[in-house]
């Protein structure tokens, strides 16, 4: 049936019709872009907003005696303080004075005496006294979450003024200033807050969306999955920044973080980029591209429970087989620098804590001749991390040349940690492309990745003499007894230090003092730290 | 009819228990450990053991599914173990946004597929450039058109905003429509704005689908007796099409457009996530990952009620279109 002129006609009306719909929808509003300028660049806020990408929700509510995840700490340090911290802006980990001016230790690493900062006040109006010390400690072991461990071995806490605590520990521990100064460690929280918003769970369900914290900016909005919303508090003790709001909206797809990036929609993205990125962002001149240090690393672990690397001659050939500083070049390009040390960078000073392993890769060519033919055998990776997905299948690559039939493999979270619950069901290798300790402290280090009841040691190779060892340190903080527990782990083969993770830090040009907001501990920004160039 | 309903919401509810037994029996069967999003990836076993105690998820399987089912009749879902919120909460919260979005992608799918067949059933010029692009379009997986589309409208042209809903202030969370009732033009046009790029991305394959059908039963009717009759009794075409040959084609389009709807709520995840849209496919994206169970569970159970409700819909209207059949 051929249309009529009037049909015809009703359908160009239509189609004009629709066309300026369009042009209706796309002329009104704010459109796209926040800022001015060209594609590719921004002007800096002249509202005092700061607007950061977060890469996938924080995971976990903002919540200090709860939080144990990754990008959630930004709102943690920006809103909570606690009796120390790591030195904003170093490169190794120095414990540095926060809402505790000085302190002191006795010799037996027993009791540690605070003096607290005066004039603080937290953001309930609450004035920081010696009482926070005791409820926040409290708080956190009846929480019971996972970094609670930092104040299980607080014995009492005592108050003989309103500005000196007291800790006396359960057991000797040299590590205790690392757990305070750790992103995760015990914060200080209003105690007048605390029995105010109690409920029935410890105040879990009010710190979920508000905050009882000290720190520069309060939690004003908390979304999840949406955006978190950061403000100024006005009674801050320290540096007031120029920055009224801070924004962190959740991008759940990187490519949406980085279009917006790119757009000047966002100010800047903070360990949140794939390191396949680097030279696009390298070559934007609207961009600052900074490469800043941390406690993290990428890490290889090899599993035992499994046929294929039962016996140690089989684990120490194929760590051999590993390129280190071309595997790591190749695939984190700045983001790392190959690992030269057992425990992480600087943590052991001098570098005594060697990593004595050794490129030859003919060690396993002759191993895998023994083997019989296509013997198979899985190198694991987290999804989600495409460069342990990068260096999982180099490393396939060249087990297939040696004759062994491997495959690579990525694993869902969940997945990954249920391995030490059953070592068995986990592949041969794993690749982890992104971890860190707690803190800066060597016993944070090797308990947490080779004592199988630290929580990261995925296929349970544990060694009780190392065990021993790192809990012996640990109490008098003995660096020679570090060395020889990191050395005796290393002999396992079970483990390989890849690389020192450097946080690849992007934001726009008009963002200032950078490297001086960053902190080593938590790979994240101290938002009041930051400024804008004059020159913008 | 009343007959009609009972029978649905016995299997409505039949079906929904077998759910949520399926989802509880893979909780057992895959290897993910929920509980490590609840007290954080690197905590240690000792305390991963006592938030599986402190949540009851070290007690057998079948005993879990019971008091599972026993909240679930109340109300209560559970408590995510990634957000530490409950589960209905969380579901009430981003739930509007994916609704939103959905229920308008099923409209721009519905009026692009009445186009596609209209123009192919009655020649009107242009209509093999339109079925062409809609075509091109429908091959593309919705994330390729989503990130294409922001390629082009958001990062070349700048004349779409690349993620979020815009200002969500009014009272039912559907932002068109807070618009609408609060005669906010800014916040309507702001919703609008934001929905044009994912509602199209998730409308495109459910568009074509629908309407090849709605073509082809337009194609059938049009050569009937009946119609045959009708123009020889010198009716306009119009009122031809009107009278004669809608109703009596909507049938088996009615069917593929219920379908579509389901498999819809099913796609906006991965729009979601490039859009950043806050909705439950969001939601259940962050929580697979982790193991999250009961957000799992809780998402499984809505998406499952949706598509009986849809079903039942779609029959009713089938009934009313044709008369002989009998619900």
């Amino acid at each position: 049936m051929s249309p009529s002129p009037a049909t015809r006609r009703r359908t160009t009306a239509l189609c004009a019709v629709a066309g300026l719909a369009v042009a209706a929808l796309t002329a009104c509003g704010s459109g796209s872009h926040s800022s001015s300028g060209a594609a590719g660049s921004s002007a800096p806020p002249s509202d005092g907003v700061l607007t950061l990408g977060l890469n996938g929700d924080i995971g976990q509510p903002p919540d200090p005696d709860i939080y144990y995840a990754n990008n959630g700490v930004a709102i943690i340090q920006n809103v909570y303080e606690g009796l120390v911290k790591y030195k904003d802006g170093a490169g190794t980990v120095q414990i540095a004075p926060s809402l505790a001016t000085s302190w002191s230790v006795n010799k037996g690493n027993t009791v540690y005496t605070f003096h607290l900062r005066h004039g603080v006040t937290f953001h309930d109006g609450t004035p920081f006294t010696s009482a926070a010390v005791g409820a926040s400690f409290a708080r956190r072991l009846a929480v019971n979450g996972g970094p609670a461990y930092m104040v299980a071995g607080v014995k009492n806490v005592a108050t003989p003024d309103d500005y000196t605590a007291v800790v006396t520990l359960k057991q000797p521990n040299s590590a205790f200033l690392n757990y305070l100064a750790s992103p995760f460690g015990p914060k200080m929280e209003s105690p007048t807050g605390l029995a105010k918003h109690a409920g029935k769970d410890h105040d879990q369900a009010y710190l979920s969306k508000h905050d009882l914290g000290s720190g520069p900016y309060e939690l004003t909005t908390a979304e999840t999955g949406r955006e978190y919303d950061l403000t100024a508090y006005l009674g801050y003790w320290g540096q007031k920044s120029p920055f009224t709001t801070v924004k962190l909206p959740v991008y759940n797809d990187v490519s949406s973080l980085e279009l917006a990036l790119d757009q000047g929609d966002i100010s800047g993205a903070v360990n949140a980029l794939p390191a396949s990125s680097q030279s696009h962002y390298q070559s934007l001149s609207s961009v600052s591209n900074y490469f800043l240090p941390t406690l993290g690393a990428a890490l290889l672990t090899l599993n035992p429970s499994k046929s294929f690397f039962k016996a140690t001659a089989a684990r120490m050939a194929f760590l051999k087989m590993i390129d280190q500083d071309k595997l790591v070049s190749q695939v984190m390009g700045q983001t790392s620098q190959p690992a030269s040390t057992l425990y992480g960078k600087g943590m052991i000073a001098g570098g005594a804590d060697k990593q004595n392993i050794g490129y030859d890769p003919s060690v396993m060519q002759a191993y895998a001749k023994t083997l019989p033919p296509n013997t198979p055998m899985t190198v694991g990776y987290a999804t989600g991390n495409s460069n342990a997905q990068k260096m999982a299948a180099i490393i396939v690559a060249q087990l297939l040349a040696d004759g062994v039939k491997a495959s690579a493999q990525g694993y869902t979270t969940a997945t990954v940690f249920s391995w030490p619950a059953d070592p068995t069901k986990g592949p041969d290798a794993f690749v982890d492309g992104s971890n860190g300790p707690d803190g800066g402290d060597p016993y944070m280090w090797g308990h947490v990745f080779w004592d199988k009841s630290g929580g990261i040691d995925y296929f349970d190779c544990d060694d009780p003499a190392v065990d021993s060892m790192l809990n012996q340190a640990e109490k008098t903080g003995d660096t020679g007894l570090y060395v020889k527990a990191a050395e005796t782990y290393s002999a396992t083969g079970c483990y390989m230090n890849l690389a020192y993770n450097k946080d690849w830090v992007v934001t726009q040009k008009w963002v200032t003092n950078v490297p001086q907001a960053h902190n080593i501990g938590s790979f994240e920004l101290n938002f009041n730290e930051l400024g804008i160039s004059k020159a913008s | 009819m009343i007959s009609f309903l009972l029978r649905r919401l016995g299997a409505a509810v039949v079906l929904l228990l077998v759910l949520t037994a399926i989802v509880f029996g893979l909780q057992k069967l895959t290897p993910g450990d929920g509980v490590r999003a609840y007290v954080g990836a690197n905590a240690s076993p000792q305390a991963v053991a006592a938030a599986r105690q402190h949540l009851a998820l070290d007690s057998p399987l079948p005993e879990q599914y019971a008091r599972y089912l026993w909240h679930a009749l109340h109300g209560d879902f559970g408590t995510s173990l990634r957000t530490h919120d409950s589960v209905a909460r969380d579901i009430g919260s981003f739930f509007p946004a994916t609704a939103e979005l959905v229920l308008c992608s099923f409209l721009i799918a519905v009026i692009m597929a009445v186009l596609f067949a209209l123009s192919g059933a009655i020649r009107v010029p242009g209509g093999f450039l339109y079925r062409g692009v809609l075509l091109l379009g429908a091959t593309a997986p919705p994330f390729l058109l989503g990130l294409g589309g922001l390629v082009l409208f958001y990062a070349h042209l700048g004349w779409l905003p690349a993620s979020g809903r815009g200002d969500d202030t009014g009272p039912t969370h559907l932002i068109l429509l807070d618009g609408l009732l609060h005669d906010n033009a800014g916040q309507f046009t702001g919703a609008a704005q934001h929905l044009v790029l994912p509602a199209l991305a998730l409308a495109i394959a459910p568009a074509l689908a629908i309407g090849r059908i709605l073509r082809s039963s337009l194609d059938t009717t049009l050569a009937t007796e009946h119609v045959r009759t009708a123009r020889a009794k010198g009716l306009r075409p119009s009122a031809v099409i009107a009278r004669h040959v809608v109703r009596n084609s909507l049938g088996p389009a009615l069917s593929m457009a219920g379908l579509q709807l389901g498999f819809m709520f099913a796609g906006v995840v991965v729009v979601e996530q490039i859009f950043n849209w806050p909705g439950i496919g969001n939601y259940l994206a962050e929580s697979i990952p982790v193991a999250d169970f009961p957000a799992i569970a809780g998402v499984t159970l809505l998406l499952g009620s949706i598509y009986i409700v849809v079903n039942a819909v779609v029959d009713v209207l089938q009934a009313l279109a044709d008369p002989r059949i009998t619900l």
